[in-house]
């Protein structure tokens, strides 16, 4: 009793010696409560059979019925190694293609080509994914598209692009290296900057050539940060890029079999099927395999290298 | 002569890459003032052969392309004051040593980046709970802090040598005070990049709109590209009026003349705020 008083007590005495302060965070803890962990309750329709009308304490309580209907169809498998494959590929492609361009741009002694290059690859990042998916339908419309026109005048038959499921994963890396390369580099950039100039000194008087410098000093020294990236890539494998997928591929339902992620299909169910315990069981199943996997991959992480943790 | 050959190497692939980046825009560009005819016939090329700004005067005869901008306009002003206010003041909070319970709140902060609350209780939030389907509101809200930018902010606030605070609390000032008179201008930089994130963010989102809006005078201008790139009654889309059959549409011209209204604004401003980004950036990642 005594003790309870006595916390309380000092709650209430933190929060009015430091009210200013709590006033100043007031609005990004109300924000963080509404629009975080309210709708996590969202989670608890998976258990459902959630009719609108009942609203969410009204509907029926199914248990885990939803989650049986998903993993007895033929899409979840489908959805998860669809997401799993695609953000491995993004996350190799983007991060090694940062790494060769931050490491190449940090030897480039020409100033301008320098600043030149840097403004170009770093354009990508700025503009939203419809516009890109329009570049995307210029380069590889069947009929009007740059792609196949080229090949029209080389003599070869174009090629119904949009029609093949096949080459799709391939296309979303190279469009997702595009976009994120060049700001990703700049991270990279910011690190090798910041390595003293001190081991290039000694390197260089132990007769160490520039591609010695590279792979024995760079390339370890950005080894932390790349993790950090990594790691952070890892944790989200399972959350598609939606607003990348949905924007290019769309409703093209013949590429759905390569490239259906986890969150173009959680957003079907609910926008265009009103299912709102289905999409919510995708979520949940979406959910936990993220928080394992990033559980899993953090240990390894703290194993192998105690500076790349994420915590 | 090694050491030659790959630095040729390197400028060659930087080089290459570079334009790989480039070009995509400049199809964009050039092939917006392409004539339509040519379009349709010849498809899109790297040098159209005959110009015309057709597809340009219509889009602009219309009132769409202007009720959009205006929505886009409005959400990213009032979307970036209203969250660099609040991921500031709150990131301030997060970082000041007198708050014990900090550590709870950073936390609490860093949790919502690991485990989202997944699209069906956000959707249910906005449209079912607070009623905002078809308002401006449901473009702005969610945006509103990000923990990201949030912790950069509080790493930079850290830097800040704590002397500063207790001679302003010698003197008399409240918190409040201290933070806004004080702190905020010391900020400002950091608190600018912040902005251009956001900003960014404002302008280049569809997920909201294509989740939450169905009026199509709500319709910011990304979703008009959406619309117009699925959309074949384009002419009764721009206009709002009936189809005029006695009119060529230029359709294809069209599509790239919204995709160059919508980023002209990005790549005008871009050499200037390019080094704001690079600042945050670095800024971002020093934090690790």
């Amino acid at each position: 009793m005594e003790r309870r008083r006595r916390f309380g007590g000092s709650f209430v005495h933190e929060l009015s010696r430091n009210r200013y302060l709590y006033l100043l965070a007031l609005p990004g803890i109300a924000f963080l409560v509404v629009f975080a962990y309210m709708p996590m309750a969202g989670h608890l329709l998976a258990f459902q059979d959630y009719r609108l009308s009942d609203g969410i304490w009204g509907s029926e309580w199914v248990g885990f019925k939803n989650f049986e209907f998903f993993f007895n169809g033929k899409d979840w498998l489908r959805v998860t190694l669809n997401t799993v494959f695609l953000n491995a590929l993004f996350l190799v492609t983007g991060l090694g293609s940062a790494v060769v361009l931050a490491i190449f741009l940090n030897e480039i002694r020409n100033r301008l080509f320098k600043r030149i290059t840097q403004s170009f690859i770093f354009l990508p990042y700025f503009i939203s994914w419809l516009v890109v998916s329009m570049m995307t339908l210029t380069l590889f419309s069947t009929s009007e598209g740059l792609i196949n026109r080229a090949l029209a005048a080389l003599g070869y038959e174009g090629v119904d692009w949009y029609l093949m499921p096949s080459v799709w994963p391939y296309i979303l890396t190279v469009i997702s290296a595009w976009k994120i390369a060049g700001y990703n580099s700049i991270i990279f950039l910011a690190v090798i900057t910041g390595i003293s100039s001190e081991y290039y000194e000694s390197a260089r008087i132990e007769g160490a050539s520039r591609m010695q410098q590279m792979l024995y000093i760079t390339l370890p020294l950005m080894r932390p940060t790349v993790m950090i990236l990594a790691l952070l890539g890892i944790g989200r494998i399972f959350y598609g890029d939606f607003g990348m997928i949905y924007a290019i591929i769309g409703d093209n339902g013949i590429l759905f079999p390569t490239t259906d992620v986890i969150d173009t299909y959680a957003f079907r169910a609910l926008r265009q099927l009103g299912n709102f315990s289905m999409s919510a069981a995708v979520v949940v199943y979406q959910s936990c395999m993220g928080l394992v996997t990033i559980l899993i991959f953090n240990a390894i992480a703290r194993k192998v290298d105690a500076d790349s943790r994420l915590f | 002569m090694r050491e030659r050959l790959f630095l040729v190497l390197m400028y060659a692939v930087l080089g290459a890459f570079a334009l790989f980046c480039f070009i995509p825009f400049w199809i964009v560009f050039i092939n917006s003032f392409a004539d339509e005819s040519l379009l349709q016939t010849a498809g899109y090329q790297l040098l159209p052969s005959k110009f015309s700004l057709h597809a340009y005067k219509f889009l602009l005869s219309g009132k769409q392309v202007f009720l959009s901008y205006g929505i886009t306009i409005i959400v990213t002003i009032a979307g970036t004051a209203l969250g660099v206010l609040l991921t500031a003041a709150y990131a301030y909070t997060l970082s000041h040593r007198k708050v014990k319970y900090r550590h709870i709140l950073s936390f609490l902060t860093f949790l919502t980046m690991l485990f989202g609350a997944g699209l069906v209780g956000f959707y249910m939030l906005i449209a079912n709970w607070l009623h905002l389907k078809d308002s401006v509101w449901a473009l702005i809200l969610p945006y509103l802090l990000n923990p990201f930018y949030a912790f950069i902010l509080v790493s930079y606030y850290r830097t800040l040598p704590y002397e500063l605070n207790e001679a302003a609390t010698v003197d008399g000032a409240n918190d409040l005070y201290i933070f806004f008179r004080i702190i905020w201008p010391i900020a400002l930089p950091v608190i600018a990049t912040v902005s251009l994130f956001y900003a960014l963010q404002y302008w280049n989102d569809w997920y909201l709109s294509l989740l939450f809006i169905d009026n199509h005078k709500m319709l910011p201008l990304q979703m008009m590209i959406r619309q117009l790139m699925s959309n074949l009654n384009v002419m009764a889309y721009v206009s709002g009026s009936q189809t005029q059959y006695n009119v060529v549409v230029p359709t294809y011209g069209m599509q790239l003349a919204i995709v160059c209204v919508t980023i002209g604004p990005i790549v005008f401003v871009y050499p200037f705020i390019q080094r704001f980004f690079i600042k945050g950036l670095t800024l971002g990642s020093v934090k690790g």
